[in-house]
């Protein structure tokens, strides 16, 4: 019995020092950069799915129990989900407020902030748009302070962690030129998107959002503001549906059948499609997507 | 007169008022860097309000459930049929002692089952707590008003006050989470509507291995409206003691759940056990009746697996089988209160329910359900009274979500689960019920368990 229950535990004393749960593979993918082999990462959601409903699944309760730290998105992206993991894991270094939990929104600049909220005007993140990762040049802000983050919890390796920073920026930084030469000439296009999705993509690279085929954010599709897109599409000649995996594109489609216009899956996060492994090649997709 | 004139003059006043805040306004207009002071009252906003503390109100979310109802059998009689030899009055609503109490769904036509207010925020850095409350036109009853532990390490959380406890699947569930309008029989008939709900403490540990185990135990009051109580039974008529009560708390309850992945598909299973006091009082206002004193346990096992085909799209198949037994002595009053027979009872019953549960979309789901019962075995003064096993119900729902905060359910179903009372002959009944229920959420989002 003894036995048993050794092997059980096993698998969880064997491998890294700090087992750090990510809520979304693209943070758990910035962590293992800068923490190497001294961090385990446990991905909580995964990259194809919908990233606002994660179901709570009872193992992702004990993923959660297991972690060291906490690295979450923030900005109300993991409100629907998150709490109750949280609250069942029994598990203090998760807790919002603990120096091992780290919320990355509360680094960036959300944009889109409403004025006011009200839920007839859909489900609105109240705080601003929460896609910020998809913006490259944040990437290397996230990177930044995940290194501080990981430092401030395992000083031993706070060298390596530089390191690994410093590796990452260096190649991350010509990235960013060849991805800025890729997409210079797509500025001022005009795109149509399932939920703003790609707004601060949109932001760092001119391209201009002009519809969504929801209506209002969380709201499904609906005959008549489907309607009203065929002639936003027809007057202001969007070059693009940059849809994301997630959605269904049967709205997106009939567009398509209507208008002719080109529908674009954009993937949103590292494995949202088979070939999106880590992230430079999610940005690789992205800025190669619009032709 | 006075009145009249004093009105008046307050009216005056207003306008008055009125017409003064215009001018302050049009003087803003007219001299936009004029001193903030010079401007009528208006609200300071909340960082510059010296005591407020608005910053700390609480989550706050009211889910609103009302239901249009369409039963095929008399609204005065369905509240006094009977699960034989398991449960009294699961139908309809019921008054004793000024109070009226009625199960979700009770009337013919539109029901305001419940405006359920909620409440929850942190503490301090160790615990944060909830409050759920029922406003309903029976009153307002305390759902659950508890505080957990949010400072435990090693996979503990302690939990204390009044709350559903964790046995089984669905216990732990508002009914506003569950997939369909009502309880099964099973459920309803051994614990009442609201489940095993009591005032305790429970503490859980999460189990450090790769898998989710989960192991739980808890301390319960025993107020059971069905099964469980510890209260003395007296005939209120004649004021005689018929059982002595038992000392609170009289309910201990404790499980083990165990879950896993295998690619999108969820496998969650438990076991859980209760064991109690029983004191079970139906002696009527005229003295007569019978009341039933001794001990009770439970057995449940809950399975589910649910697989989900993207993020909005999953099939469910959910099903719990409880079994129990009770020990102890029934009490025939008879005469007014005069005769009191004492004899053993023991029951063993056991019931189940399976469904199974498709969501095609974000905005359509539709399910199916079967519930009755395996076996029903009570025994009185050693004589087996032979009571009916083939008690049952089926139920199909379609629902509607025009967005996460809003549900329209319709929901028919068939019990063949009821009789009419041994002395109006014990003849089962077939009751068609259809039942369109809307479910509305403002306020806080919430957050969904598995």
């Amino acid at each position: 019995m003894k036995k048993f229950l050794y092997l059980l535990l096993l698998p969880l004393s064997l491998f890294a020092e700090l087992t750090v749960a990510v809520t979304y593979p693209y943070i758990g993918a910035l962590t293992k950069t800068i923490g190497g082999e001294y961090v385990d990462i446990e991905t909580l959601a995964k990259g194809n799915w919908d990233p606002h409903f994660v179901v709570p699944r009872p193992s992702l309760i004990t993923k959660t129990r297991n972690a060291d730290a906490l690295i979450m998105n923030g900005g109300q992206l993991e409100i629907g989900w998150l709490p109750p993991l949280i609250n069942r894991a029994g598990n203090s270094k998760v807790m919002p407020g603990a120096k091992s939990f780290l919320n990355l929104s509360h680094n960036v600049k959300l944009i889109n902030k409403p004025l006011s909220v009200d839920r007839s005007g859909g489900d609105v993140h109240p705080d601003g748009n929460p896609h910020f990762h998809l913006d490259p040049n944040y990437i290397l802000v996230l990177a930044g302070k995940i290194k501080d983050f990981l430092s401030s919890l395992d000083s031993e390796h706070k060298q390596e962690f530089e390191k690994n920073y410093t590796v990452f920026a260096k190649s991350w930084n010509k990235k960013l030129i060849e991805w800025n030469e890729k997409m210079a000439d797509k500025k001022g296009r005009k795109i149509i998107q399932f939920h703003d999705n790609l707004a601060y993509f949109n932001k760092a690279y001119g391209l201009v959002n002009i519809a969504t085929i929801e209506p209002l954010p969380g709201i499904p599709p609906s005959s008549r503001h489907t309607l009203s897109l065929l002639k936003i599409i027809e007057d202001e000649k969007p070059c693009c549906i940059l849809h994301d995996v997630y959605h269904s594109t049967k709205t997106a489609e009939y567009l398509h059948d209507k208008t002719g216009i080109e529908i674009i899956l954009m993937p949103h996060d590292i494995g949202a499609l088979d070939d999106i492994e880590d992230l430079s090649s999610l940005f690789d997709y992205l800025t190669g997507a619009i032709k | 007169m006075k009145k009249i004139l004093l009105a008046t003059a307050l009216c005056a006043t207003l306008i008055n008022l009125h017409a003064d805040e215009t001018t302050d306004t049009e003087i803003k207009k007219v001299r936009p860097g004029a001193s903030a002071d010079y401007v009528g009252a208006s609200l300071l906003p909340v960082e510059k309000r010296t005591f407020s503390q608005s910053q700390y109100i609480p989550d706050v979310s009211l889910v609103l459930d009302v239901s249009y109802v369409n039963r095929d059998y008399d609204p005065d009689e369905v509240a006094h049929l009977e699960i034989p030899g398991i449960a009294e009055g699961i139908l309809g609503s019921h008054s004793h002692d000024g109070n009226t109490e009625a199960t979700y769904n009770a009337n013919e036509g539109f029901n305001l089952n419940y405006a359920e207010l909620v409440l929850s925020s942190s503490v301090d850095p160790y615990f944060a707590m909830q409050g759920v409350f029922h406003f309903s036109e029976n009153g307002v009853e305390i759902e659950e008003a508890y505080f957990t532990s949010t400072a435990l390490e090693h996979g503990l959380r302690f939990k204390g006050g009044k709350f559903n406890s964790n046995f089984g699947y669905l216990n732990q569930q508002h009914q506003h989470t569950w997939d369909f309008a009502d309880m099964p029989l099973v459920y309803q008939s051994f614990f009442g509507m609201h489940g095993i709900n009591e005032i305790g403490a429970q503490l859980q540990w999460t189990a450090p291995t790769p898998f989710y185990l989960m192991a739980g135990i808890e301390v319960l009051q025993g107020n059971n409206e069905q099964m469980f109580g510890n209260a003395t039974i007296e005939d209120e008529a004649t004021g005689v003691a018929i059982a002595e009560g038992a000392t609170p708390p009289s309910l201990y309850v404790g499980y083990l759940k165990s879950s896993f992945d295998v690619g999108d598909t969820t496998f969650l299973g438990g076991i859980s056990y209760a064991y109690g006091d029983s004191r079970v009082n139906h002696i009527e206002e005229n003295g007569d009746g019978h009341a039933f004193s001794g001990t009770s346990k439970v057995y449940g096992a809950d399975f589910l697996v649910k697989h989900y085909f993207d993020s909005y799209s999953s099939l469910k198949w959910q099903s719990e089988y409880l079994y129990r037994d009770m020990d102890g002595t029934e009490f025939d009053v008879t005469g007014g209160g005069a005769t009191i027979t004492p004899e053993s009872r023991t029951n063993k019953q056991a019931g189940f329910y399976s469904q199974l549960v498709y969501m095609y979309n974000s905005n359509w789901g539709a399910g199916v359900r079967y519930d009755g019962f395996t076996k029903n075995d009570v025994v009185i003064g050693g004589a087996n009274e032979n009571e009916p096993t083939n008690m049952n119900k089926y139920t199909a729902m379609i629902e509607y979500h025009t967005s996460e905060f809003a549900r329209f359910r319709l929901q028919y179903n068939r019990n063949n689960a009821l009789y009419t009372e041994a002395d109006e002959g014990g003849q089962q009944q077939h009751i068609d019920t259809i039942i369109f229920e809307a479910n509305i959420a403002i306020g806080a989002h919430a957050a969904h368990s598995f």
